[in-house]
């Protein structure tokens, strides 16, 4: 029986996000108001790394699954558990800010532009994926379902996106007037950078802490499975024939 | 590959069917076997017996090549099972498991049929197996308006169509009527006279005891 | 002993072609649903004709890749462990097992997609234009569902509420099919090629196809 090792438990991983939250805000607050879109432009300092965050870490868990795949090791599907999850919190951030600043903006929730519709899809199906992981406690069988899956989903990625973009300029340009990109000037090019690197400090942060509470809950499901005896026969012993009810 | 056809009968007493060496079976992080051993050479029969939930009926699986052993060695019929091998025995591995597994919506000919047709055998096969163990009247009988005596008697009928090498029974003689368990004796006669071996598991001591050559107990997860 | 690999697949079709006959799940249950579906759909947005003209074969296809999910995955959740022992022990290869579940599937859902069509056709007063092309797209998008469908259903097979997850995990999926389907038309309304569409669902078919056939020996295992 192999119970996954206790090694002490991080701390800089907290601080690190800390660091890199604060980072961001004071970056993001500092930095002078888009002459255009005014205060509504400090989105983009949390939406555009939200966005690269999302790519990576669906990213991360293909990878992760395939290497669970080939190397049957559950440290690659803890990973891969990990990393989705951490993605499809910041897919959830990217479609709600996104949103946020859709309404002012263009003057709706929601536009049919086709990055806009692949992000909604593959919030999905990583959702998917992450229900598909609670259908079993048994780890092998949930990592190789997980990584089948995982790997399934990403190989679709570039067929969905195809199918979006093309189904989008089959159609008119959207009615709304949509503002051309804003001229960015090197201030709020650097905010965004610093952005993005704060970010990207936190999805290692995060990974860290979420691949930590992973081996943790696999330690539980084992410890549940076993804690009757070494072999399941034991768990069975002779009736108690004497006393109360026989 | 067929490794039944290459027997003679100084080779049937030591060829081994089923060889484990120290192999365990975990569900889950549960063990079910640990560090268990065995061999069956053609020609022998085995008993097996063993509390509930011991493991009985997972080292019956084991040897149909369902499961995968951690650890050890294990082979069947020449299949190391870690290995896609163990694919290549299948058909020459009969498994009568303790619950049916008949399609409740298919009758009892057409389920030996679809088997008779995966298997490339004849047709005809189907008649003459389900007439062998008394059920040619029902043949035409849905499997879930059947008795468990009766759908035991089909999946009888499956081992007598597919006459494989290694026979494995789960508790053969529950469910069953006088008639059916001389069926079971005739079955496992059969396949050991064959050049085969049969591994019987049962909490029936007495009746497995006459059958089997030698029993072994199912006992904290392994073999003795 | 072991029959010729089409002869295997042709064996599972059969049976599952049995099992829907004596069940009667398809014809009796999700095919009337649909049609039901198709019904609900006026009676919310208002019975008026040019609006329902517009969205009538949008609503088909959803409504066929919505449903037809539940046809592709009906006999996979009900299989037990003991049956999927027998499988395993005639030496099917896990391959066979999942071309013939899901070409027994695509012929059901074909038979489901043109009960369907003509409904509506009927109720919503479709224009035929271009309905030449309607058998070929009927049939990638039924190729294309039912083995993305087969494959979902062994991803969560065993596993709990397994039938509920499976749609979960196909309609993401299949949203190529879909958009390759209702734009099919759309582009052939619009006098543009259709030839990217057909493409993009035999590409789906065919990617969906090759990971079920990859995927189905480590599947059939637990653990």
């Amino acid at each position: 029986m192999t119970t996954p090792e206790q090694s002490p438990s991080p701390t800089w991983p907290w601080i690190a996000m800390a660091v890199a939250g604060l980072v961001t805000f004071v970056a993001a607050m500092t930095v002078s108001a888009d002459a255009v879109q005014g205060e509504l432009s400090r989105i983009m300092y949390v939406h555009v790394p939200a966005a690269w965050l999302a790519y990576l870490a669906f990213g991360v868990t293909m990878f992760a699954s395939a290497m669970y795949l080939w190397k049957k090791d559950l440290k690659w599907d803890r990973r891969a558990l990990a990393s989705a999850e951490i993605g499809v919190f910041f897919t959830g951030l990217l479609i709600g800010l996104g949103m946020i600043w859709g309404k002012p903006t263009w003057g709706v929730w929601w536009t049919w532009d086709a990055r806009l519709t692949l992000t909604a899809i593959m919030f999905f199906v990583y959702l998917g994926y992450l229900a598909l992981r609670r259908t079993t406690d048994d780890l092998r069988t949930r990592a190789k379902r997980s990584s089948i899956f995982g790997v399934l989903a990403i190989v679709q990625v570039p067929v969905v996106h195809f199918s979006v973009v093309w189904w989008r300029s089959l159609h008119q340009a959207p009615t709304l007037l949509r503002p051309e990109p804003p001229e960015m000037d090197t201030s709020m090019a650097v905010t965004l950078l610093i952005a993005v690197a704060s970010f990207t400090v936190m999805y290692v942060a995060m990974m860290v802490k979420r691949i930590e509470l992973a081996r943790l809950e696999d330690a539980v499901v084992i410890a549940d499975q076993t804690h009757s005896g070494a072999a399941a026969g034991d768990a069975v012993t002779a009736p108690n024939l004497s006393g109360r009810g026989m | 590959m067929n490794v039944g056809a290459s027997y003679n009968s100084a080779m049937l007493e030591t060829t081994p069917i089923a060889d484990l060496d120290r192999i365990g079976v975990r569900v889950g992080a549960t063990h079910i076997l640990h560090e268990a051993s065995m061999r069956i050479v053609a020609g022998e029969t085995l008993g097996v017996f063993g509390a509930n939930g011991a493991g009985k009926t997972t080292l019956l699986r084991l040897l149909a090549t369902l499961i995968v052993p951690v650890g050890g060695m294990a082979h069947v019929l020449g299949a190391d099972l870690a290995t896609p091998e163990r694919y290549d025995v299948r058909p020459r591995i009969g498994y009568v498991g303790h619950v049916p597994g008949l399609y409740a919506e298919l009758t009892l000919a057409e389920n030996l049929s679809f088997v008779a047709n995966a298997r490339g055998l004849d047709e005809s096969e189907v008649e003459r197996s389900l007439t062998a163990v008394g059920l040619a009247a029902a043949a035409d009988r849905r499997a879930e308006v059947c008795s468990h005596g009766m759908q035991r008697r089909a999946e009888f009928a499956r081992i007598i169509m597919t006459q494989p090498e290694l026979l494995l029974l789960d508790e053969p003689h529950s469910a069953l009527d006088a008639d059916a368990v001389d069926l079971v004796d005739a079955l496992v006669h059969q396949t050991v006279e064959r050049g085969g071996a049969a591994v019987l598991v049962s909490h029936d001591r007495d009746r497995v005891a006459k059958l089997a050559d030698e029993c072994l107990e199912v006992l904290g997860g392994a073999l003795r | 002993m072991r029959a010729t690999f089409p002869g295997q697949v042709r064996s599972i079709v059969r049976r599952d072609f049995i099992r829907e006959r004596r069940s009667g799940e398809v014809l009796w249950v999700t095919l009337p649903f649909g049609a039901i579906a198709l019904l609900l759909v006026p009676l919310a947005v208002g019975p008026d004709g040019p609006t329902l003209q517009t969205i009538g074969l949008g609503m088909f296809w959803v409504i066929v890749m919505l449903f037809g999910v539940l046809i592709a995955i009906r006999q996979t959740n009900a299989e037990t462990q003991p049956q999927r022992d027998v499988v395993s022990l005639t030496g099917i290869d896990p391959a066979a097992v999942y071309l013939g579940r899901a070409l027994a599937s695509f012929l059901l859902l074909l038979v489901f997609e043109v009960v369907l069509a003509l409904v509506t056709v009927a109720l919503y007063n479709i224009p035929l234009t271009g309905w030449g092309w309607m058998p070929l797209v009927m049939i990638l998008v039924g190729a294309g569902l039912a083995l993305l469908g087969t494959l979902a259903a062994g991803i969560v097979s065993t596993g709990r509420s397994s039938a509920a997850l499976v749609p979960l995990l196909v309609a993401p999926l299949s949203v190529p099919l879909l958009i390759s389907a209702t734009q099919t038309f759309e582009a052939l309304r619009l006098g543009r090629s259709i030839l990217m569409w057909i493409l993009m669902m035999i590409v789906v078919g065919l990617l969906v196809a090759i990971a079920g056939v990859l995927t189905a020996r480590p599947l059939q295992e637990s653990g």
